[in-house]
């Protein structure tokens, strides 16, 4: 009868515990309120300069802004895993390519229904991102960027050698549907203004649904596994969980990039999988701002136009990456909106 | 059965030769990937492009001349230099932070990147051949082996072994081997870990570097040469265990082997996926790989 009293004791302090530390962290991790109104102020005023860029852009540009959204996936996809998991992926281009493989051949050869192919996309990168993550999340530390890494290697490889699939030319005429929305009202994509807003609509939905959930104390959990994975199971959180659950979270959202991607070049080649897609990601959060969110997406802006306005010049621009990279990492290694903090909210930020 | 026989001795043996030859190579990359991650917690993505860079080297000196025998001693000093020179720049300035393992692999990315974009800029985008010293083929039980793949063998082997004396034997390896374990405690016995980091980057990038000597006469020289090869090393560094120095020959070999021979019976595409698939069920069962880490004997 004691015995089982103190059982019931024993598991209620724990249980009342356990919340206290969910609670504790998710106030440690807001003690940072400064920090995230500046970063607020940054999202806002990006916003209102993407939302006012196709008035002066033209129509090349506002493409290439697309895509920069697009790859902006990619990027904030990886920030996800690193900035909060303290997960360096180093094939997250896998999932863009992936979904960009399954959209294009569901054009090609099956339905024109937007909203199937975005459900079997999305369903075969949550498949495939669970089994991967699974085996990868085992694997501690620098094994998990390894792993990524060879694997988007093989399924770059699988599709570079399989005729079926285009082989090393990829799959190109790929027919851009238009969405049924609501009855009568259609969405185009041929205009580009409306692909434009519509796919910054929906990114600035994934960026504030992200952050929104990366507040919660799931947020908070995931910050305490990337800040010391070894301590948070006796917190009473099985860190393997949290992990995959972020992992396949940032995978869908790498996925949406790469479902759209075809509709706008019209086209998918095996590169999409390949390591500079994924390499491109981690500099594009680099020079934003690990941790942010909103950096990546900016880093992916600043990004593809640089390689765009230097492309148009040498084809060597992967040495400008490279410097970029390295500047990055050694001497900024908290990215522009680090560097914004820092100018704007410094004397009120005390160091810890 | 006498089919059996000819069928083992004149298509399996060959392929078997050959993917031993590859293996040897492999594992000198391996090597020095996994002796700078067993010292430093550094995953060096910039290896594969030491790697080009010695068979770029190669191909240099012996454009201007110099003979294949002194540009095999010559260039594994010089790529060494360079690994040297990117420990000393690059690597130490971020070794003090808490998130090394991350920042040093992207670093050498970057690097990596440089180097790739450089090397097509000083040798362009065309494959280089370099002239093979020895042009023989000799009989062995009756299948013909290119001299000059026997010599790669030797060679590989031999560095295999010198690297295995060195680190195990000597009383440097032991210094690296502690420094393995316990950096702070070999730097209060008063020997310098800057130089012990240093020398673990000299040699092994010059063992890339010595790669990219042996292989370029066999598989030319060209700008991704490095990449592709990386990809592969690694796997043969998870498969064989993170700085473990007998996983990495083991390893070396048995991927080679398993590509070399699968490629017999299906397409090779196919047969380096199956390398793959073999590192990820060793991942599944033994996360750390196959061995212990240096100095974890």
């Amino acid at each position: 009868m004691l015995q089982a009293h103190q059982q019931v004791q024993a598991t209620d302090i724990q249980r009342r515990q356990s919340g206290t530390v969910a609670a504790r962290l998710l106030r440690a991790s807001r003690n940072s309120s400064s920090n995230s109104r500046l970063l607020r102020q940054i999202a806002l005023v990006s916003l209102l300069l993407a939302a006012i860029f196709p008035l002066f852009g033209g129509s090349f540009f506002t493409r290439l802004a697309i895509e920069a959204l697009l790859f902006g996936c990619i990027a904030l996809s990886v920030d996800i895993l690193l900035g909060y998991a303290g997960l360096l992926s180093l094939g997250q281009a896998a999932y863009f390519g992936l979904a960009a493989y399954v959209a294009a051949l569901m054009y090609l050869h099956v339905t024109q229904s937007f909203w199937l192919v975005l459900l079997t996309a999305s369903a075969s990168v949550g498949v495939f991102s669970f089994l991967l993550g699974a085996v990868a999340i085992r694997a501690k530390g620098v094994y998990f960027a390894l792993i990524t890494f060879s694997v988007a290697e093989i399924l770059s490889k699988i599709t570079h050698n399989t005729r079926a699939i285009g082989g090393s030319d990829g799959l190109i005429g790929i027919p851009v549907p238009s969405i049924p929305l609501l009855p009568g009202l259609e969405i185009e994509f041929a205009n580009n203004y409306v692909f434009y807003y519509l796919v910054l609509g929906t990114v600035c939905l994934l960026y504030l649904g992200t952050r929104r959930m990366l507040n919660t104390a799931f947020g908070s959990v995931l910050r305490a596994i990337r800040d010391n994975s070894d301590r948070v199971p006796y917190l009473g959180y099985n860190p393997f969980w949290y992990k995959l659950l972020a992992y396949v979270m940032a995978a869908q959202i790498a996925a949406f990039g790469g479902l759209i991607y075809p509709l706008l070049r019209g086209f998918v080649a095996p590169h999409l999988f390949g390591f500079e897609v994924s390499t491109k990601a981690v500099v594009m959060s680099l020079v934003g701002g690990v941790g942010t969110l909103i950096g990546p997406l900016m880093g992916s802006v600043i990004i593809t136009f640089l390689e765009s306005v230097v492309g148009s010049y040498t084809e060597r621009h992967l040495i400008l990456l490279g410097i970029i990279f390295i500047v990055f990492v050694m001497f900024l290694p908290d990215g522009l909106c680090g560097l914004a903090q820092r100018t704007f909210g410094a004397g009120r930020k005390v160091k810890p | 059965m006498e089919d059996l026989l000819a069928y083992l001795h004149f298509v399996v043996l060959p392929q078997f030769i050959d993917a031993l030859i590859i293996g040897v190579a492999l594992a000198l990359v391996a090597l020095g990937l996994t002796m700078i991650f067993g010292l430093l917690d550094v995953i060096n993505l910039a290896h594969g492009e030491l790697y080009m860079l010695g068979g770029y080297a190669a191909f240099t000196l012996l454009g201007w001349g110099a003979g294949y025998w002194s540009a095999l001693v010559l260039v594994p000093v010089l790529v060494g230099l360079v690994g040297w020179t990117l420990e000393e720049l690059g690597i130490r300035p971020l070794l003090p932070r808490a998130d090394r393992a991350i920042v040093t692999l992207l670093l050498t990315f970057g690097v990596s990147l440089i180097f790739r974009d450089v090397a097509q800029v000083i040798w362009g985008t065309e494959t280089r051949s370099v002239a093979a010293p020895l042009t023989g083929i000799t009989n062995f039980a009756e299948v013909f082996v290119p001299t000059y793949r026997i010599f790669v063998f030797s060679a590989g082997l031999l560095a295999i072994a010198v690297t295995w004396w060195l680190v195990y034997r000597t009383q440097i390896g032991a210094v690296l081997r502690a420094t393995a374990v316990d950096p702070s405690m070999v730097a209060s016995f008063g020997i310098p870990i800057r130089l012990v980091y240093g020398f673990t980057f000299l040699y092994g990038c010059g063992l890339a570097g010595l790669a990219g000597v042996l292989l370029s006469p066999i598989y030319a020289v060209f700008p991704t040469m490095g990449h592709d090869f990386l990809v592969m090393a690694f796997a043969v560094v998870i498969v064989g265990g993170m700085g473990s120095i007998i996983g990495a020959v083991v390893a070396a070999i048995l991927l080679a082997q398993v590509q070399g021979l699968a490629s017999l019976w299906i397409p090779p595409v196919w047969a380096e996926t199956l390398v793959y698939g073999v590192m990820l069920l060793v991942l599944v069962i033994r996360p750390a790989g196959l061995f212990n880490r240096l100095g974890e004997a």
